[in-house]
């Protein structure tokens, strides 16, 4: 249940690296070294250690475009713990060792086995396994901010806290608690006979305010095409902030679905959550779905701690994606032909913070003449002339449709952006939206839901909106040989995208 | 000048050998230990010099005394440490833990290390800090914390003060309870597990350790505890899925101490951090399995909560729950509920990457209620994960390359199952994996990045492993590969790496020899007039993979050398070494594969081709090598020879090398150089035996050959003729090189061989028709010549006791050969030794009255010290025998 040594390295895409703190804790070392036996091996020193991480991630000589250790097929890169090939006189293999890595860092840390050595124990069998990846996960929030940007101060100032912040959470190798994001709460108060959640660093003092935003996040992938499926999923979660006074007050976050509302499913909550209904966890997304099964209300009764949290998240099998897309690209003549047709369905508020359309394109010339019309909205070439952008602002027409017709051609002075998947006419349309007040699955907070068992009364918000995340209209004019059946993209970056098969 | 300490502490923990070679442990040791009592330096700095401790107590406290004085030391800084800097005490108790642990003070009970439990026992129930401010709960909190580790590194330490941490425990209100729960739930532990170990003890023991008569336990204590040292049983978690046993308790029903204890323990739980939640959970899993009288019922009022749970490591715990206690506490239901759940979370959106492969890996190692086979360790799928339900991790190309690579592990698993089960034939399941395998190749195809490429071999590598079987796919791959190798030739080590491992990983197919074959078609079949440099050094890369297959017919790759090697413009004048190597590369295989005898004339012709023509002369040298290795030596000795460097250097340094060659001519001097050995072999073959003079006084020895030699037979005995140029003693450096079964040759240094003064010697060389009177007339003469005659010549008399008889055995011992004079003449000997080339030493030996004189005559008075010393060994010698 404890970690060996725990790393933190710094890089630039595999270069400029370097170990920005290590710590080993000697006392599981010693632990270690009882429970292996004759087939112990030492950590080694910082330096070797970061040459065989980057080697295990892929990231060693990044110059060169085979290395043996590095890129050999055997690797069994699809295990959450890596092997250590040590080598010289301490020689064998530490395992596991986990790593996460996200922007500049890569956190690492060598497990505790506390079982058999021989043969080797699966990691589902050893709690130090979760508990190192909570640990690092914590310690990524830490010091790069929750958000996928880092924190704007930088990790250096969070890395230079970091010894300090170890005593309290991990001061002998054994993980007890995660990095507290805010400042510490205000000073515990003695409480009478009523334990104090260790959770909770602190008592709140003053009126009762507790906000809860509801946001439902919605994936697509469509390619208007009758022997391709066209895919979305909706996921929401809910987080709350909770000022309440008391050692243990509790409130009650009730979820509600509208009458004919398909049960929520996948429900995962916040540890602080007291008790559940069994009937609550039962719909699972890939389970047949049973309509006769439980729509609510969803109850979530739970203790809060002071900062912020996600209280629940689930997720939902909606009917109709709230935009459909249809995207045409046909080559004419040395131009390329557009035509796309953007449907919102009519069970959706047209009512947007933002909506935008962007149309990449790859392995082309820059765009030279766009005679392209839209029939709502604005479209702006981006200043490096390989995007569209169309902007379709607050509102969609009362039609709830729009279109965009034109040519463009590519005659521009100098090659655009490469992509391996988006060759020829593979192409795709990103939409970008937010709707406020609303959801895809119907399901909402009713502010006079929320109890909150406290003497005064307390300020009770709730919010609720509809977004969208990886969001893709793929070009219909184009045969797409498509065998994902569940696609979910993973990032903006187009590199991660294509499913194209010119032969099949 | 104030030293930088923040400095000094990194650089020892960036790399604690390189700094200790600047210095001793010793001295840096005590340099911490002044600083952390010098009152002038900063809490802030004094914290950081206890890191060096903290990390690395063996390397600075490197005997049990060393660590017994430093934590002396840090005992008596912490006392005169103000109550206010809480955080150095609390880092100063860290670094005492791990100096007392490490060291062993702790298990072997010494009395700093009582001294250091006192301490933390009276911190930890410090009553005048509960109602204090919250920095001096943290203190106790981490008081808790070294005792847990005591506890943890020491199993047993704490099993006396059971009571006492309860009590601690439940006292305790602010939320550094949790610290009391973590402590006292592991003293718990580890006490029922000593229980266990003890034959006999039951209920009546349990109540005895819980119920708090201290005395008792204690004995119990001091014995178990004892013998625990040496038993790392009790340090290993106790849920080891279906092949584990775990030690039990037997109590019968009446453990209501326990029960009360366990359940009051359940009811917090929730006030603890996820992270504790899940430690305290693992404990008391492990401690309710240990004691059957506790039914696991009594988990069932948390399972909920810990199903519903978005922390991994609290739905692990639970995992770990089922392990143990299958079902009797887990209902079918539950399990089905369980296993989709882990589904669910290994495709969520809202996890990050390694959970959702964490959740992939326990799908594999599904703790089951009823497993069908008993192996805990293989990956293994669920009977309950039906290709329906697995569907939903199918793999796509947007999914990062770990993620990936899980899906298709798990989905071929089961559409294995599948497969097998079904029509025996390939369902749409095999057909979906392999259409995303192609998907990845047409990106791979259409310049995929890096990681993309390393991952579609992973990937491909996978797929055969699973269905290298199905002929429609594999095949269907060769052919894939090869389009895609022709199209980007710098793959060539990546399929050279999937053929080597699925060569090794399935030995009954034979996949990667039509891969290898099927490349070789089509690198020989393209046409050369779009070759480009690059696409050739890969090709010749490929083609020596393939030449290594003895199965293959090399007729084409020959061919293709053939066209390329005397090719004027590119390769021969362009003289390009790393080409030239890898043309050799080629070739140093041909000449081992089994089919050389049809190969000989083509690719002698090449290797002439390149000696003659090729502009760079090491690629010429070694090709005029390879040429007379091919046309001079057996095919056998060949075979041995060259085969020799590619089984010894293996496959593995061939790869990691940068150019091939290098292994390539490395294992060909491993065959083709001398080895040193000390090592004796059974068999050994063509000695040959090499000698070095020390001195000038012989002539140069040529080598001697034994052609055959066995052990189990006589030796050969080989005989040294030596040619003086001076007759003096001298010592012969031996040698031996020979060859062993192996086909590798050996250099041995033998044992030095002694010359010594007596070997020189030779009888008169006169003809033998002189007889006796013509040799004593030459004597007389020589006798008196020497003692005229000035120049080299010298007389000498040597005297010494001798009893008569001793006398007579000492010239027939050793004067025989060379007497002169009548045996029966026993008054004067007369004996004359030659010694080549042209030496001579004269002796006459009579009996005095007080001695035996040997009066000695010569024409090199340099060889008078070695006729005394040798006269003094044999007389002595006589002597020691007479006496």
């Amino acid at each position: 249940m404890s970690v060996r040594a725990l790393w933190i390295v710094s890089h630039e895409k595999g270069e400029n690296v370097s170990i920005r703190f290590s710590r080993r804790f000697s006392t599981v070392e010693h632990r270690a070294k009882c429970l292996a036996g004759s087939s112990y091996v030492a950590v080694p020193e910082d330096g070797t250690v970061l040459q065989l991480l980057l080697t295990e991630l892929g990231l060693s000589e990044p110059d060169k475009t085979y290395v043996a250790l590095r890129d050999d097929c055997l690797h069994r890169q699809r295990s959450p713990a890596l092997e250590l090939h040590v080598d010289g006189p301490g020689k064998g293999i530490l395992w596991p060792v986990l790593a996460v890595s996200q922007g500049p860092l890569i956190l690492a840390c060598l497990c505790l086995v506390d079982a058999p050595p021989e043969p080797r124990p699966p990691l589902a069998n050893l709690l130090s396994v979760s508990q190192g990846l909570t640990l690092l996960a914590g310690l990524q929030t830490f010091l790069l901010g929750s958000g996928n940007k880092p924190d704007s101060e930088g990790p250096a100032s969070r890395l230079a806290m970091l010894p300090s912040v170890l005593l309290q959470v991990c001061p002998l190798g054994t993980p007890l608690d995660l990095p507290a994001l805010g400042a510490p709460g205000t000073a515990p108060t003695p409480a009478g006979n009523q334990k104090q959640p260790a959770w909770k660093t602190g008592l709140y003092r003053g009126r009762a305010v507790v906000n809860v935003a509801l946001i439902e996040t919605v994936r697509s992938m469509q390619y208007g095409n009758p022997s391709t499926q066209d895919l979305w999923d909706v996921y929401g979660t809910v987080t709350c902030k909770c000022e309440v006074e008391g050692v243990l007050p509790n409130v009650t976050v009730t979820l509600t679905l509208p009458p004919n509302g398909s049960p929520l499913q996948d429900i995962l909550v916040h540890p602080c959550v007291t008790s559940l209904d069994s009937s609550i966890l039962t719909a699972s997304s890939v389970d047949n779905s049973d309509s006769s099964a439980f729509s609510g209300p969803y109850k979530f009764p739970f203790s809060p701690p002071l900062e912020p949290f996600r209280l629940c998240s689930y997720t939902s099998q909606v009917p109709v994606p709230p935009i459909l897309g249809s995207y045409q690209l046909k080559e004419e003549e040395n131009q390329l032909r557009v035509s796309v047709t953007l449907k919102l369905h009519e069970s959706v508020k047209n009512s947007f913070e933002y909506c935008e359309a962007h149309l990449p394109f790859f392995n082309r010339d820059q765009m030279g003449v766009v005679d392209v019309k839209v029939s709502s909205g604005q479209l702006d070439v981006s200043k490096e002339k390989n995007l569209l952008v169309w902007t379709l602002g607050q509102r969609f027409p009362k039609s709830r449709e729009v279109m965009m017709e034109g040519r463009i051609t590519f005659s521009g002075p100098t090659p655009g952006p490469t992509d391996p998947l988006c060759t020829e006419l593979t192409a795709y349309i990103k939409l970008y939206f937010k709707v406020p007040d609303i959801t895809l699955s119907g399901s909402c907070v009713d502010q006079h839901s929320v109890q909150v068992y406290s003497s005064a009364k307390p300020r009770i918000a709730t919010s609720r909106e509809l977004q969208s995340k990886e969001y893709f209209i793929w070009n219909s004019a184009e045969e797409l040989g498509v065998q994902d059946t569940r696609a979910t993209p993973r990032s903006d970056s187009p590199t991660s995208v294509a499913l194209h098969q010119p032969d099949n | 000048m104030a030293v930088n300490w923040a400095d000094r502490v990194s650089a020892f923990s960036r790399s604690p050998s390189h700094f200790l070679s600047g210095t001793t442990a010793e001295a840096f040791l005590a340099e911490l230990l002044r600083e952390l009592r010098d009152d002038r330096a900063g809490y802030n700095v004094k914290v950081l010099l206890l890191s060096p401790l903290c990390e690395h107590p063996t390397l600075l406290c490197p005997s049990d005394s060393v660590g017994e004085e430093t934590a002396l030391e840090l005992m008596s800084v912490f006392a005169q440490c103000p109550p206010k800097s809480v955080q150095f005490r609390c880092h100063l108790l860290l670094a005492l833990t791990s100096v007392l642990v490490c060291t062993s003070c702790v298990s072997s009970r010494s009395p700093v290390s009582q001294d250091f439990l006192d301490l933390l026992l009276q911190l930890s129930q410090d009553p005048g800090d509960l109602h204090g401010d919250g920095a001096l709960h943290s203190l106790r909190a981490t008081a808790c914390d070294c005792l847990r580790e005591l506890e943890a590194c020491s199993p047993g330490y704490l099993s006396q003060h059971i009571e006492l941490l309860g009590g601690l425990r439940q006292r305790e209100t602010s939320r550094f309870h949790q610290a009391y729960t973590g402590l006292h739930t592991l003293v718990l532990r580890n006490a029922v597990y000593q229980l266990t170990q003890e034959t006999g003890a039951g209920a009546e023991q349990l109540k005895v350790l819980l119920g708090g008569n201290t005395s008792v336990a204690w004995e119990a204590d001091q014995d178990s505890g004892r013998t625990n040292n040496t038993d790392s049983g009790v340090l290993f978690s106790l849920i080891l899925g279906p092949m584990g046993s775990v030690p039990t308790l037997q109590t019968g029903l009446d453990c209501k101490e326990l029960r009360s204890i366990l359940s009051s323990l359940l009811e917090e739980s929730y006030l603890l951090t996820p992270l504790c939640q899940a430690a305290l959970l693992h404990r008391l899993t492990e401690l309710v399995a240990m004691v059957p009288g506790v039914p696991p019922a009594i988990f069932r009022a948390q399972l909920l909560r810990l199903l519903g749970t978005s922390k991994v490591c609290l739905l692990h715990t639970t995992l770990l729950m089922k392990c143990a206690f299958t079902d009797s506490l887990f209902s079918a239901e539950d399990e089905a509920f369980i296993l989709k759940r882990l589904v669910v979370l290994s495709q969520h959106p809202l996890l990050s990457t390694p959970e959702k492969l964490f959740y992939m890996d326990c799908i594999l190692h599904f703790p089951e209620n009823r497993p069908i086979s008993c192996s805990d360790r293989d990956e293994t799928l669920p009977v309950l994960l039906t290709p329906r339900l697995a569907s939903a991790l199918m793999p796509t190309v947007f999914n990062d390359s770990a993620t990936m690579l899980a899906r298709l592990n798990l989905l071929s698993l089961v559409y294995l199952e599948e497969g097998e089960e079904g029509e025996g034939g390939e369902g749409r399941g095999v057909a979906n994996l392999y259409d995303h395998l192609m998907s990845l190749l047409h990106i791979v195809d259409s310049g995929g990045s890096r990681e993309i490429v390393v991952t579609f071999f992973r990937a491909a590598f996978l797929f055969l492993l699973y269905f290298y079987h199905m002929e429609r796919y594999s095949s269907s791959l060769v052919e894939k590969l090869c389009e895609l190798y022709l199209r980007h030739t710098q793959l060539a080590p990546h399929l050279i790496s999937l053929a080597d491992h699925t060569q090794d990983s399935l030995s009954e197919s034979d996949w990667a020899e039509e891969l290898l074959k099927a490349l070789q078609r089509v690198i020989t079949e393209a046409p050369l007039a779009k070759l480009n440099l690059q696409d050739l050094r890969c090709h010749l890369k490929m083609l020596a993979r393939v030449a290594e297959e003895g199965k293959i017919p090399q007729c084409s790759t020959l061919r293709f050398l053939s066209i390329i090697a005397p090719l004027p413009s590119s390769l021969c004048v362009s003289g390009d070494w790393r080409l030239g190597t890898s043309v050799l590369g080629v070739c140093r295989r041909l000449l081992v594969h089994p089919s050389l005898d049809s190969l000989l004339v083509p690719l002698a012709d090449i290797l002439q081709d390149l000696t003659c023509c090729y502009g760079d002369t090491d690629i010429q040298d070694h090709a005029r090598l390879y040429y007379a290795l091919l046309t001079t030596l057996s095919r056998e000795k060949l075979t041995g020879v060259l085969a020799q460097g590619a089984t010894e250097g293996g496959r593995q340094i061939k790869k990691r090398s940068m150019s091939s060659i290098v292994a390539e001519s490395e294992g060909l001097r491993s065959a083709l150089t001398i080895h040193q050995t000390k090592k004796t072999n059974a068999q050994v073959f063509s000695i040959r035996l090499h000698f070095n003079l020390t001195d000038e006084h012989y002539e140069e020895l040529s080598d001697i050959s034994v052609p055959c030699l066995f052990r189990e037979r006589s030796s050969p005995m080989v005989k040294l003729r030596l040619k003086p140029l001076h007759p003096y003693p001298t010592t012969l450096q031996a040698s031996a090189i020979f060859t062993t079964q192996d086909g590798l040759s050996w250099h041995t240094i033998l044992p030095d061989i002694h010359v010594a003064f007596q070997q020189v010697f030779t009888p008169l060389p006169a003809p033998s028709a002189w007889g006796r009177g013509g040799k004593l007339d030459l004597f007389e003469g020589l006798w008196d010549e020497l003692c005229s005659e000035g120049g080299d010549c010298a007389t000498s008399l040597f005297c010494c006791q001798l009893k008569e008889g001793a006398l007579m055995s000492l010239v027939e011992k050793h004067f025989l050969l060379y007497l002169i004079s009548d045996w029966s003449h026993k008054e004067e000997c007369k004996v004359l030794f030659f010694l080549p080339p042209q030496s001579h030493v004269l002796l006459k030996i009579t009996t005095e009255e007080d001695a035996v004189h040997f009066d000695i005559a010569t024409d090199n008075w340099q060889l008078l010290p070695h006729i005394t010393s040798y006269l003094l060994t044999i007389t002595s010698s006589q002597d020691d025998t007479h006496s």
